[in-house]
């Protein structure tokens, strides 16, 4: 019972100041708005400059078509010369794209040279595929037109998310995201400042336990970090639209036990740091590592496997699996029961290191 | 100056008292550039696919070798031991164990020996939307190859690749990920500056103090700049031995710009300092306003340029967006400061309002204190 005064308190304490209830809600919801717009992976409108020194039908024809596609967004055509590393450099354009006329004459078609900026190597190769496919289509109608070979096609079905709307896997995952900066980050300092503040104290004096502290300690934050992923999962289902097909109490589920890996973590990091500071730099350190790691930007597949440890040891990796499966694909628990009792051990490990040093920060 | 210099000294003071903090603040940004280099690509390797192949024929069997010499997939036949082989490979992209299902239909081969056109079905995994769109483009990549080549003449077209030839993921990545550690170590560091000293009450010193407001501030950011600097100097130089990764501009150009961009993160910093009542909301706030902004609206990872035109006006009030011109201009592509006038204005822009804001923030709690 005494436990519940001491999470009382606590909340006293989160919500004492006028601007953390709006820094802990409404913050984090505004940015899942504003990031859900950001979130699209697909290529498109790739800057490209157009030089015709061909006086050809097909060069008119094909360069009408690269600037009719959406996949392009032509900035300038000219007959001149242009420099394409000077282009590149003032970030005009990602690729200059150059038709002349052949020498010889030997062929129907025009030269085509291209040249791309591979900075961004991603962009680059894929710009170089649409090109590729622009011309070989031109070639292909033509060849239909003669009553020649068509090629071969494909036809592709996409499961879960047929019109592959990134937001349905990274509104989520954004959500996913927020919730560990909330927790990670307030709960990391919530012990060094009462020992900055020496009113850890008065805690101590109390007749609590050393685990009702801990507790009282996790709790309120555990309570918010729902509010909030709950708050964060209507967002995305109500503004934008994304479905859930699986059962919305596996994802309490699943909340509460990564809640419990982030918090101890968080207590841990809190015992461990001297000041407010240091706790902030080493909160920040796991959390950016967590999201990069997390596998919702990258596949965690290309993670070498000399790095695979800290993927393996990533509660927020797990979590964002578990929410593919249960928001896109509809899966029950058996399908992420590997995930979850991966995520369990972590939360086990975390709180049980957690709490030895918590008891040895009480004794100091 | 001399006054400024003082404040200067006095915050040196701080940032030296605490060497543990040092520590932390030089070598995670390191740590973190070396793990992320290795850990963030994009291209996917080896996407297990399922195969049903409903046609015994010699083009179907070239279809397969194609995907099986690919590096981009790993096969398996889904045919070998099952009746139900489509079942069975919708099963396994439920259960995640492969991504994707290619079915050959019967009349493959003989379409194609005919010249007719040929088709073949594929089942892509969509759940996690970014590999399923570049599963997507391999399969296109490899049908293009695999189709025969049409009965014209084709095109000559000669590519070239410039700045990345090889087309390496990290030489990409890693200009990016200095520019996004840099803007959230200066915000970071100097958020606590002055609310630490709001929460401990030593503000009141300052604010009797002779010291105009503007010296204070100034005097507050000069240390957090020469350390920001030396954390950028650090990891540059290890980007360039360990990594390889060419440096082809003048430093001094680069200097210059990181200059202003790491001005603008610790302005950004100061002035939440100045706003939140404690050091914890300046944290989080500085947290919150850096952390995944400067992730997802920079063109780190996403192009810019593939943004509806809404969202990438969002984007302009992101200094990280500039820096990363800049940084992978300077470095990857050997640009000079004529290249990057307009970003460097928009750094200088943001440097001047939010350090503006900030003094004027400053002095205007000093006044109601007094």
């Amino acid at each position: 019972m005494k436990l519940i005064h001491l999470v009382r308190k606590e909340f006293l304490e989160l919500f004492r100041q006028r601007e953390m209830l709006p820094l802990m809600i409404a913050a984090p919801l505004i940015q899942i708005i504003l990031l859900g717009y950001v979130v699209s992976t697909d290529i498109n409108r790739v800057p490209v400059r157009l030089v015709n020194r061909s006086a050809s039908v097909d060069a008119r024809r094909l360069i009408r078509r690269i600037s009719s596609t959406p996949l392009f967004a032509v900035v300038g055509t000219g007959m001149a010369d242009v420099d394409a590393l000077e282009v590149f450099r003032r970030g005009e354009a990602l690729a200059v794209v150059e038709f002349r006329d052949r020498d010889d004459g030997g062929s129907p078609f025009p030269d085509i040279l291209v040249s791309l900026d591979g900075v961004d190597s991603n962009t680059a190769a894929i710009a170089a595929g649409y090109l590729n496919g622009i011309l070989r289509n031109y070639l292909e109608e033509r060849a239909r037109r003669m009553g020649r070979a068509p090629p071969v096609s494909h036809r592709t079905l996409i499961r879960y998310n047929p019109g592959l709307r990134s937001i349905n896997y990274m509104g989520p995952g954004i959500v996913a995201l927020l919730l560990s900066i909330l927790a990670l980050f307030m709960t990391s300092i919530s012990l060094v400042r009462e020992k900055e503040q020496q009113t850890m104290d008065t805690l101590m004096m109390s007749r609590l336990r050393p685990w009702q502290i801990y507790l009282g300690k996790a709790l309120p934050m555990a309570m918010v970090g729902l509010v909030e992923m709950a708050l964060g999962t209507l967002v995305v289902m109500l503004w934008f639209r994304v479905p859930v097909r699986g059962n919305l109490l596996y994802l309490f589920l699943a909340a509460v036990v990564f809640l419990a890996a982030i918090l101890s973590l968080a207590l841990l990091i809190s015992t461990l740091a001297g000041t407010q500071q240091q706790a902030l730099f080493f909160a920040w350190f796991f959390m950016v590592t967590f999201i990069m790691l997390s596998g919702l930007f990258t596949p965690v597949e290309n993670i070498p496997s000399w790095l695979m440890f800290l993927a393996d040891i990533n509660p927020v990796r797990y979590l964002i699996a578990m929410i593919r499966e249960i928001f896109l694909k509809g899966n029950g628990i058996e399908f992420f029961a590997g995930d979850l009792l991966r995520l369990g051990a972590i939360a086990a490990g975390a709180v049980s290191v957690s709490l030895l040093s918590f008891r040895r920060f009480i004794s100091k | 100056m001399k006054r400024i210099k003082a404040v200067i000294v006095k915050e040196f003071a701080h940032i030296l008292r605490d060497p543990a903090s040092l520590t932390i603040v030089f070598l995670m940004p390191l740590l973190m550039m070396i793990v992320f280099s290795y850990a963030i690509r994009f291209d996917l390797e080896k996407v297990e696919t399922g195969v049903v192949n409903y046609d015994g024929g010699r083009q179907a069997k070239e279809l397969i070798d194609a995907y099986a010499n690919n590096r981009y997939f790993r096969l398996l036949d889904l045919r070998r031991g099952h009746s139900r082989p489509l079942a069975r490979g919708e099963a396994l992209i439920r259960s995640g164990e492969i991504k994707q299902i290619v079915v050959i239909p019967g009349d493959f081969s003989r379409r194609m020996a005919r010249g007719e056109p040929a088709e073949i079905g594929v089942i892509i995994d969509g759940s996690d939307s970014n590999v399923a769109s570049l599963i997507y483009q391999y399969n296109e990549m490899l049908l293009r190859g695999f189709s025969p080549a049409v009965g014209l003449t084709p095109m000559r077209v000669s590519t070239t690749v410039h700045f990345n030839p090889e087309l390496k993921s990290n030489v990409f990545f890693i200009p990016g990920i200095v520019a996004i550690l840099l803007v959230m170590v200066a915000a970071l560091l100097t958020s606590l500056s002055i609310a630490r000293e709001k929460e401990s009450g030593s503000i009141d010193l300052l604010f009797i103090s002779p010291l105009r407001s503007w010296e204070i501030i100034l005097g507050k950011t000069v240390p957090y700049l020469i350390v920001a600097l030396l954390e950028e100097g650090l990891i540059l130089v290890f980007a360039r031995l360990w990594f390889r990764i060419p440096f082809r501009g003048d430093p001094l150009v680069l200097l210059l710009f990181s200059l202003l961009y790491i001005l603008s993160g610790l302005a950004l910093g100061i002035l939440v300092s100045t706003i939140a009542p404690s050091q914890k909301s300046a944290m989080f706030a500085a947290l919150l306003i850096t952390l995944l902004p400067s992730i997802m609206l920079s063109g780190f990872i996403f192009p810019l340029d593939s943004l509806a035109p809404v969202i990438r006006g969002i984007s302009y009030v992101v200094p990280a967006r500039y820096f990363l011109v800049i940084i992978r201009g300077v470095i990857l592509k050997g640009g000079g400061v004529h290249h990057f006038l307009v970003e460097g204005l928009a750094l200088a822009g943001f440097s001047t309002l939010l350090l503006a804001g900030a003094m004027a923030r400053f002095r205007g709690i000093r006044r109601r204190r007094s």
